[in-house]
């Protein structure tokens, strides 16, 4: 049976039809629901917050959202173990909701940044990249100006030791580098139970060559096993 | 804060030590008593409406002036205060006779006083709370000296006279009231305990209906729907403030912008004068509240719940009038 994904629309969320397109291409039913609903769909895998601007980034980005009424299903959702993926501005709306830990800053150059990334492969014990190896290379698109992921030192040994850190910037040959200036160049972590994922760059903008990479589409393939 | 010891068990409070030496925890208890507790019941609630109440009234005299005890309203029943030495001296305040006025002096009830009256009552269970005057104070070493007893008047008519017109103007008459006072650690004069139905007299201005504990001592009821009724009443007296957040990054989170600036300060030849820059956000909210206090909690929990990301910034508020 195909796998049923909502995908959350915020006003001023643009990614949400790429996110249903790459979906959909990967098999999935999909069901936009826009954010003053306050329910969601029925029998669905997942839910996706679709990177944009949600409320112009007013305040700090994300953290208007959160209070949107579709956001007290989604936490109930996420503390009852559904899978919540955040995309870009979604990861930064899952962080201001506490339903993933740390806080996102302005990028360290405090430009706006939008490039293809490589990304490095830090751990595969989880729902969406359990067909990667670790130490493995991605390549994806990056676009944000709020990138950088700032956690206090007790809240990154916990990410350390629980295996946590999903994803890390780094150049094609591996080596790190730090686009935005995130602790310890993180780009993807998930909460500590696996249900709840966050990452900055884009996978559902790396699903064709043509586009510049396809390697969105393994990273996202997990979930469809 | 956290309750830790049950120091004191009062008729309508109990009293605990926290973790901070200089506040208390007052828990604000249902039981009714009078006539020096030889009458006893129990109200439901009452409590809550005593602590609701007492938050607003202590608010509105610290805008005007009165140092109280108050820090905060913790929950329902807690209320966060300073800790004090209680002076064993029952200040009343009269506006109108009634009660021990009629029954000792003969003045007939309802009587509006050409002048109000301060009376001090020797606060002792086992003595039934007599009435002392200034002499029998000192004496008894009630206080430390007579220049206390002034302090405890002029203090006790300002409440009277902010109190007053406060109650005047949602049709409430201030009958008469009874208040505690108690030393700081820096030995500093400061109101205490409760004001509320409990400790005050209320009628309503045009049906002359009791609105505090007469329901009880006289068997009237209602205690719990008045006290309601008080609390409405004085909840609509909202004032306007001003609500300065200034939330700044915390200490230890790298400030890209300000280093930037810093950088361009320094390119100035600002190097040799400014040592760090911090950027913050300033947020103005202009908030309607029944006290500076009342304001101050409320943007708290503002800044809590969204307006400032505490994993990562500081904040601090002001408030002003207006």
């Amino acid at each position: 049976m195909a796998k049923r994904v909502a995908i959350l629309q915020f006003p001023g969320t643009n990614c949400e039809f790429d996110t249903e397109y790459a979906f959909k291409k990967l098999g999935a039913e999909t069901e936009i629901v826009w954010h003053k609903n306050e329910k969601l769909p029925e029998n669905i895998d997942l839910i996706v917050v679709p990177g944009g601007f949600s409320y112009g980034d007013y305040l700090r980005s994300g953290a208007i959202a959160r209070f949107a009424p579709i956001m007290k299903e989604v936490s109930e959702f996420a503390k009852n173990g559904g899978n919540v993926l955040g995309i870009c501005n979604g990861f930064q709306i899952l962080v201001e909701a506490h339903l993933l830990p740390g806080a996102m800053m302005r990028n360290d150059g405090l430009h706006f940044i939008s490039k293809q990334q490589y990304l490095k492969i830090e751990n595969n014990n989880n729902l969406f990249l359990s067909d990667m190896t670790v130490g493995e290379i991605v390549k994806a698109p990056i676009a944000h100006a709020e990138g950088k992921f700032f956690i206090d030192e007790v809240g990154l040994n916990n990410l350390k030791e629980n295996n946590q850190i999903l994803l890390t910037y780094c150049d094609e040959n591996g080596n790190k580098i730090n686009p935005n200036g995130s602790i310890e160049a993180i780009a993807g972590i998930c909460n500590r139970e696996r249900n709840v994922f966050g990452l900055m760059p884009h996978p559902e903008r790396a699903i064709e060559s043509i586009l510049g990479s396809s390697d969105g589409v393994r990273m996202l393939q997990g979930f469809f096993k | 804060m956290e309750k830790l010891e049950l120091l004191y068990e009062g008729k309508g409070k109990k009293l605990y030590s926290t973790s901070d030496k200089n506040q208390f925890i007052a828990e604000f208890k249902d039981d009714l008593t009078a006539f020096n507790a030889q009458k006893r019941s129990q109200e439901l609630g009452k409590g809550i409406l005593n602590n609701e109440i007492s938050t607003i009234i202590f608010g509105e005299l610290s805008d005007n002036g009165i140092k109280t005890h108050f820090l905060k309203k913790l929950n329902e029943r807690d209320m966060l205060v300073k800790r004090v030495n209680i002076i064993p001296i029952e200040v009343v305040v009269r506006n109108v006779a009634t009660g021990s006025l009629t029954k000792r002096l003969g003045i007939p009830e309802g009587r509006e006083l050409t002048t109000p009256i301060v009376e001090f009552y020797y606060k002792n269970d086992a003595m039934n709370d007599p009435i002392i005057n200034d002499e029998h104070a000192v004496i008894m070493g009630l206080v430390d000296k007579s220049e206390e007893l002034e302090t405890l008047k002029v203090q006790a008519r300002k409440v009277n006279d902010i109190l007053k017109p406060f109650f005047a103007k949602v049709g409430l008459r201030l009958i008469d009231f009874k208040l505690e006072f108690g030393k700081d650690q820096n030995g500093e004069i400061i109101l205490a305990d409760e004001i509320s139905p409990d400790s005050c007299r209320f009628w309503d201005s045009t049906t002359g209906e009791k609105l505090d504990k007469d329901r009880f001592r006289q068997d009237i009821g209602g205690v719990k729907v008045a006290y309601e009724e008080v609390k409405n009443r004085i909840l609509v007296l909202k004032k306007g403030y001003k609500a300065i957040v200034n939330i700044f990054l915390k200490e230890g989170v790298l400030d890209s912008a300000g280093k930037a600036v810093n950088h361009a300060l320094g390119s100035l030849g600002f190097g040799e004068t400014v040592n760090d820059v911090r950027i913050g956000r300033q947020i103005v909210l202009k908030v309607s509240a029944n006290s500076k206090s009342d304001a101050e909690a409320q943007t708290r929990q503002m800044c809590e719940s969204l307006l400032a990301n505490t994993v990562i910034e500081d904040y601090n508020i002001e408030i002003i009038n207006g």
